[in-house]
């Protein structure tokens, strides 16, 4: 995983976010690496993935701005569920995306959701957790991505 | 018209059913598993079929391989995140009809759905 990788999950942002709605810009601010603790929000999708890359895609956000998606989608009646529901769908989409540059082998699991800050899921030691910032209608949410190999 | 769309996403179900609202189907059914997609299908054979790949217990794949078992004519357009070319040549030899990247975007929905009800 390096610098250049990122900007498929970066084209990959902008591309979803400009599915939803074209005349409402996302801002995605310039991504950073922390090793440490992940700055996750309220809602969290994860990815696993194995491979040609070992590690995880996490699209973690908070309920309002999922809410607003889920309007902007026409979704009725928005609850908890469909909530978790969406933002499993949003890990997914980003993930599955990034096959358009590493190819089939990047083998991407279905998702899996935690609320809150405490989110289960067994991230590599070993690998750079580069974080990129997303703005949309004044709400942030982050696309953290957590690999171990190279993906070339 | 008889339509099934397969997603483990309720939302994506959902805004597919929406976007593909109109007086030709007369019927819609949802699964969210390729084996609840199966039973339906052998059930119904629904004239057009939209079928994610990644999903809980049998994938996409699996379940188009069962889907044109059942009936080689089968109309199923894939919906998928998976953006590589290699698996979407793979769908089309396996008999889909067609392959959609995720996010949807509407229009090449409706597009593709009107190609394959027209075939």
């Amino acid at each position: 995983m390096n610098d250049k990788d990122i900007q498929v999950f970066i084209t990959g942002v902008r591309r979803y976010f400009d599915s939803i709605k074209k005349d409402v810009s996302v801002v995605i601010e310039p991504p950073f690496i922390k090793d440490n603790d992940k700055p996750f929000l309220e809602y969290t999708g994860i990815i696993g993935i194995s491979g040609k890359a070992h590690g995880a895609v996490c699209f973690t956000a908070n309920g309002v701005m999922l809410e607003n998606i889920l309007r902007f989608l026409n979704e009725t009646p928005i609850n908890r569920d469909v909530i978790c529901d969406l933002v499993g769908e949003i890990a997914n989409t980003l993930s599955g995306n990034a096959r358009e540059e590493f190819g089939r082998d990047f083998l991407i699991s279905v998702p899996t959701v935690s609320t809150g800050q405490d989110v289960r899921f067994q991230f590599p030691p070993d690998g750079r957790n580069y974080v990129i910032p997303i703005i949309w209608q004044a709400e942030k949410a982050f696309l953290l991505v957590c690999l171990t190999q190279d993906t070339r | 018209m008889k339509l099934l769309i397969v997603d483990d996403s309720s939302v994506v179900r959902r805004a597919i059913e929406r976007d593909l609202e109109s007086g030709e189907i007369t019927e819609v059914d949802q699964a969210a598993t390729g084996e609840d997609a199966v039973r339906l299908y052998s059930a119904k054979l629904h004239d057009v079929v939209t079928l994610d790949i990644t999903m809980p217990g049998m994938d996409g794949l699996t379940c188009l391989d069962r889907i044109v078992e059942i009936n080689p004519e089968a109309r199923v357009l894939i919906i998928s995140a998976l953006r590589d070319k290699a698996t979407a040549i793979d769908a089309i030899k396996r008999g889909a009809s067609g392959f959609l990247c995720k996010p949807i975007n509407p229009s090449e929905l409706k597009e593709a759905f009107k190609l394959l009800v027209e075939d």
